[in-house]
């Protein structure tokens, strides 16, 4: 499937794809590190731009990568971004057309999502991608993100 | 005196029309969107921290089945020869076939955004709008078999592998857990791709739409399919001489457990009540 398979490097950034954006896994993968002061805030898109792209090959790695790393690509005609807060507060925020996508860990380390929530994904970046696969053209997220109850941790 | 849950595909057209009309009724009530609203707050997953009850949890079988019991519960005070129907997917595995008719569920959705758009639960017959959900869509969604790389049902002899296993659930107690018949009825695997949903998780997977997300209870499948699990657990119990629920008691201080899943006398919330109180059911219906 689609999420599982290895995605082409690219050299160019693309450009948000007009809908329907299907299949294209063409994402730009802009990978940050931030200082931990910026982390708990979602990065302005302009200097995610500003900086060198890498090929889609990286990204299955960062969810291990040091705290602050950023994704932000465009899958699909979808712009995910993920952003892993400093020290302390575990949680990552991953956004899709910003708008909040709440991600759960499981025990063995993988990850899933409020729309995908019967199997998860190796990566935050994965599962997200998982999710705009699940959303396709015609759905969106809730502005808000779902009613969560207790508002449990996700720990990273 | 127990009443009797039948196999969807049984039903007279009485009694489809009379549980189609049970789920619109507690619906326009507001009742239906309650259930919704709980299944998403008690998803609790293995990696974080806090009491599961209904996931990644030796009680998702108990939970399940009291979550049933209320559902039926606001189903027949509203007629109370209706019960829950439950669907065998290893018989009726097509997408055409029951529950999917025009007279029960409706069919799968459309291409474009998986709208559904036959039978009761279509949005343009007006009765279904969901309002507890994980996406911005208020119309009930479904991709059956999923159009874009097709999945098959879970089998049988899927089944089968995890019926045969004599113990109810073992360390860790939670989705990683190799053996026990609770963790491979759920279906959480290892690995990638499509062997990573096994049964219930691989059902859910089939249907798609809102049955693959938190808010799965949008779509009234939801209890049939959980019907079917439920049947499972009273199937396993009775092959194997009636085993017990484990963990019977609590996981201790020193254990990564502790505090957070729900041992054989242990409250299960949201509920006053406890995994012993749920094992038979006997008394309160039977399966046919």
């Amino acid at each position: 499937m689609a999420v599982s398979a290895p995605n082409a490097p690219t050299e160019t950034p693309v450009p948000a794809a007009p809908e329907p954006a299907l299949p294209t896994r063409r994402g730009v993968i802009r990978r940050l590190l931030l200082p931990a002061a910026l982390a708990t805030a979602a990065v302005p898109a302009a200097s995610a731009v500003s900086r060198a792209t890498r090929p889609d090959t990286a990204a299955p790695h960062l969810a291990d990568g040091p705290q602050g790393t950023v994704f932000e690509e465009t899958y699909r005609g979808r712009r995910i971004r993920g952003v892993r807060p400093a020290a302390g507060a575990g949680a990552w925020h991953v956004t899709v057309d910003d708008r909040p996508l709440h991600l759960m860990r499981r025990a063995d380390g993988t990850w899933l999502t409020m729309v995908d929530h019967y199997r998860s994904y190796a990566t935050p970046l994965d599962a997200a991608r998982a999710a705009v696969d699940e959303l396709g053209p015609g759905r969106h997220l809730r502005e808000t993100g779902p009613h969560t109850g207790g508002g449990h941790g996700v720990h990273a | 005196m127990a009443y009797t849950r039948k196999d969807v595909s049984t039903l007279t057209k009485a009694e489809r029309r009379r549980f189609v009309g049970a789920l619109l009724e507690i619906k326009r009530r507001g009742e239906y969107d309650e259930f919704v609203r709980i299944h998403i707050e008690y998803y609790v997953s293995d990696g974080e921290d806090g009491l599961r009850t209904a996931h990644m949890a030796p009680s998702f079988l108990p939970w399940h089945r009291r979550f049933l019991l209320d559902l039926e519960r606001a189903l027949r005070r509203v007629d109370s020869s209706v019960t829950v129907p439950y669907w065998d997917w290893t018989k009726n595995r097509s997408a055409t076939a029951a529950p999917w008719t025009a007279d029960l569920l409706g069919g799968t959705g459309r291409p474009s955004d998986q709208r559904v758009t036959t039978g009761p639960f279509a949005h343009a017959e007006g009765n279904w709008t969901l309002t507890e959900n994980v996406t911005d869509t208020e119309f009930l969604t479904r991709d059956l078999g999923r159009r874009r790389d097709p999945i098959q049902l879970p089998t049988r002899s899927d089944l089968e592998w995890a019926l045969k296993d004599p113990v109810y659930d073992t360390a860790p107690w939670d989705s990683t857990a190799g053996k026990g018949f609770r963790n491979k009825l759920e279906g959480w695997g290892s690995g990638r791709g499509s062997a990573s949903w096994r049964n219930h998780n691989r059902v859910h997977r089939w249907v798609g739409g809102a049955m693959l997300g938190g808010a799965s209870v949008n779509d009234p499948v939801f209890w049939l399919v959980h019907a079917f699990v439920d049947l499972q657990w009273s199937r396993w119990q009775r092959r194997h001489g009636r085993p017990r629920y484990l963990p019977a008691e609590p996981p201790g201080r020193g254990s990564a457990q502790h505090g957070r899943i729900v041992a054989r006398h242990e409250r299960l919330p949201p509920w006053d009540t406890t995994p012993d109180e749920l094992e038979d059911h006997s008394r309160i219906y039977r399966y046919a």
